[in-house]
């Protein structure tokens, strides 16, 4: 091999494998803990943004008191049950500035049942008026969307075709939702809101079958779309002037996700930062304690012609070489962490209401790049001093240092 | 014959712990191209400190230096490095070389900061660092590192890594230190050699008088001041 600049630092980095290679774990637990939060909180984001923006609606109204429970379903999937009367629907669409207005209507499956994975969540919606549902759906049937179709949400097994059987009506997988990380779209089964209400009263009659008690014209959510332009939180208080119900905006949930979101990694990235902190200390003095080490050499490369600037470089570059590694190590690291234990994660995440979606190829170079590139930085600037005090040497004393 | 090295009312003082130590006292030396020339003197008489203030690795406390007409002392440090490598060439009194480094890497270094650190010819340059340590005796060591290498072999490395660039002068300080009688007689030769194919300027510093007597031209340095003779020995 030809003797270069870059070799040189390499052949420095070798020198002494046990102090190299310490600093290199070092800075690969920083740089992976500092890439693993950022991907992780990155999927909380990306999945909120992609599933609230699939979510189409630009308010949710729910009955009083359900307000807590509609987040949680929203966000995790997890059934929830409530209703208020669906009259409600005419008072809204009435408001000046509101555009569309859709029901929903929550049920379950009941565990045990003939057929049925227990406690699957349906939805009733109306076809006619629905804006949150037909326009996502990625696969589907070649034809109109029937009374005894349901389409499902993209973490649930089945697959366009497949029959369903809940509370004895033989009902056919129409199609299936994209993945937004969103519970309530991946984890749902949505049926035709009016084959909800006529499920739950043939329910009564046919045997062997499990009772869903559901009142027809009760709905659990109403969904609004509103003009573009139109004054949203005048609408807002227009809805919450009826006693009975809540609002709630996306913005509502994204508040409430963050905050979450905060409280769980916000130590977890203040810590990452104390320990970048300490990591460009600990290369700073290690780098020190390199060039006292190396002075006379240094000295000798003077001498032979390195500029002070040369001598900023490899120094500079050896930490940044170092760092580079280690960062690089770090990401590596870091996926194999999330890889292994994503189902643990996923559902930690989930039990703090925070869906997830893990962040696109593109998005996870993007953020292992960030996190290489923080690493280099630290080592550059932990570099930095000890790199200046080396190339400030004056050649000869530096070549006698140690005689 | 034109002037290579041409030093004027050269001081150099030193304040150790408040006291003014005067190393060099108002030194004036001409050096004409191609000459080969030694400076002997006790330890502590200032010819290693003269040796570094010529080579450009110690700033003088006053006077000038000049090599090929240009002051030195005047360069930046770019255009002084770039004087360091490419016109001089250093032989030290001890082990100099990288240790990370094979014997020809060593011998090859100081092209990497040949050109400002731009393009040069490598394969000419390893070429050329192989004929060198061959000239020294040490072709068949080309591969090793210097911890694979006895003191004298190490210092003809070091011997070699100064002829690398062809500079127009060589500053050697004890250059045959670690020798033994046939090494010291052999790397002597090749100085004469050097100097007399290339034109190349020599400047020995030494204890040895035999040494010195090879050379063309003796001086002494005693107290921080140099005396000039015209033999081919000391005074």
């Amino acid at each position: 091999m030809n003797i270069s600049q870059t070799s040189l630092a390499l052949q420095n980095l070798a020198r002494r494998t046990f102090r190299t290679y310490s600093l290199l774990l070092a800075i690969a637990i920083v740089s992976g803990a500092i890439f693993s939060t950022s991907t992780l909180m990155w999927g909380v984001n990306n999945s909120l943004s992609k599933g609230l923006s699939k979510f189409g609606a630009d308010l949710l109204v729910v009955p009083k008191g359900s307000m807590i429970s509609m987040k949680s379903a929203l966000l995790t999937g997890e059934p929830s049950l409530f209703y208020m009367e669906g009259g409600i629907m005419e008072k809204i669409a009435a408001i000046k500035g509101v555009k569309s207005v859709s029901p929903q209507l929550f049920l379950t499956s009941v565990d045990g049942n003939c057929c049925v994975m227990g406690n699957a969540f349906i939805i009733g919606f109306n076809p006619k008026t629905d804006f949150t549902v037909l326009p996502w759906l990625e696969d589907k049937k070649e034809r109109p969307f029937q009374m005894d179709d349901v389409i499902v949400g993209a973490a649930n097994s089945y697959n366009v075709g497949d029959t369903v059987f809940f509370y004895g009506q033989n009902l056919t997988v129409y199609g299936k939702l994209g993945r937004t990380g969103v519970g309530l779209y991946d984890n749902a089964i949505f049926m035709n809101i009016e084959k909800a209400y006529s499920m739950a009263e043939a329910s009564h009659t046919l045997p062997g079958v499990a009772q869903l008690k559901l009142v027809r014209g009760h709905v659990s959510a109403v969904l609004v779309q509103t003009e573009v332009g139109s004054k949203l939180p005048f609408i807002s208080f227009t809805i919450s002037k009826d006693p009975d119900v809540k609002v709630i905006t996306a913005g509502n949930i994204i508040t409430s996700v963050r905050q979450n979101l905060v409280t769980l990694f916000g130590s977890t990235l203040v810590l990452s930062f104390v320990l970048i902190l300490a990591n460009a200390l600990m290369i700073s003095a290690i780098f020190s304690t390199i060039v006292n080490e190396r002075k006379r050499e240094l000295g000798i490369l003077r001498a032979i012609g390195a500029s002070k600037m040369s001598i900023f470089k490899l120094i500079v570059s050896e930490a940044a070489m170092l760092t580079s590694m280690g960062g690089a190590l770090g990401v590596f690291l870091g996926i194999v962490i999330m890889r292994v234990y994503q189902r643990t994660i996923i559902f930690n995440l989930k039990e703090l209401n925070m869906p997830y979606l893990w962040p696109a190829p593109f998005a996870v170079i993007m953020l292992a790049s960030l996190a290489i590139v923080a690493a280099v930085v630290v080592g550059v600037a932990g570099a930095f001093y000890p790199a200046l005090q080396g190339s400030r040497l004056q050649p000869y004393d530096a070549i006698r240092a140690g005689e | 014959m034109t002037t290579m090295i041409d030093i004027n009312d050269v001081w150099k003082i030193y304040d150790v712990g408040g006291e003014k130590i005067e190393a060099l006292r108002s030194v004036n030396l001409q050096i004409e191209n191609g000459s080969f020339i030694s400076i002997v003197g006790h330890s502590g008489s200032g010819k290693t400190t003269l040796l570094s203030i010529l080579g450009g690795l110690t700033k003088p406390s006053r006077g000038s230096v000049k090599i090929d007409g240009t002051d030195i002392w005047n360069l930046n440090d770019r255009q002084l490095s770039a004087m360091r490598n490419r016109k001089i060439g250093f032989i030290f009194q001890f082990s100099s070389l990288i240790p990370t480094l094979r014997a020809i890497d060593n011998v090859a270094l100081p092209v990497i900061y040949a050109n400002g650190g731009g393009k040069t010819d490598r394969k000419a340059t390893y070429e050329y660092a192989a004929e060198l340590l061959s000239t020294l005796g040490l072709g068949h060591k080309l591969q090793s590192f210097p911890s694979e290498l006895s003191g004298g072999q190490q210092r003809r490395v070091s011997i070699a890594r100064a002829f690398i660039n062809r500079p127009a002068i060589i500053v050697a300080d004890e250059p045959t230190g670690d020798l033994d009688a046939q090494s010291e007689s052999e790397v002597m030769e090749f100085f004469s050699r050097i100097n007399e194919q290339d034109k190349t300027t020599f400047l020995l510093v030494t204890h040895n008088l035999a040494l010195a007597r090879m050379t063309d031209k003796v001086h002494t340095m005693k107290d921080g001041m140099i005396n000039q003779n015209n033999g081919g020995s000391p005074a």
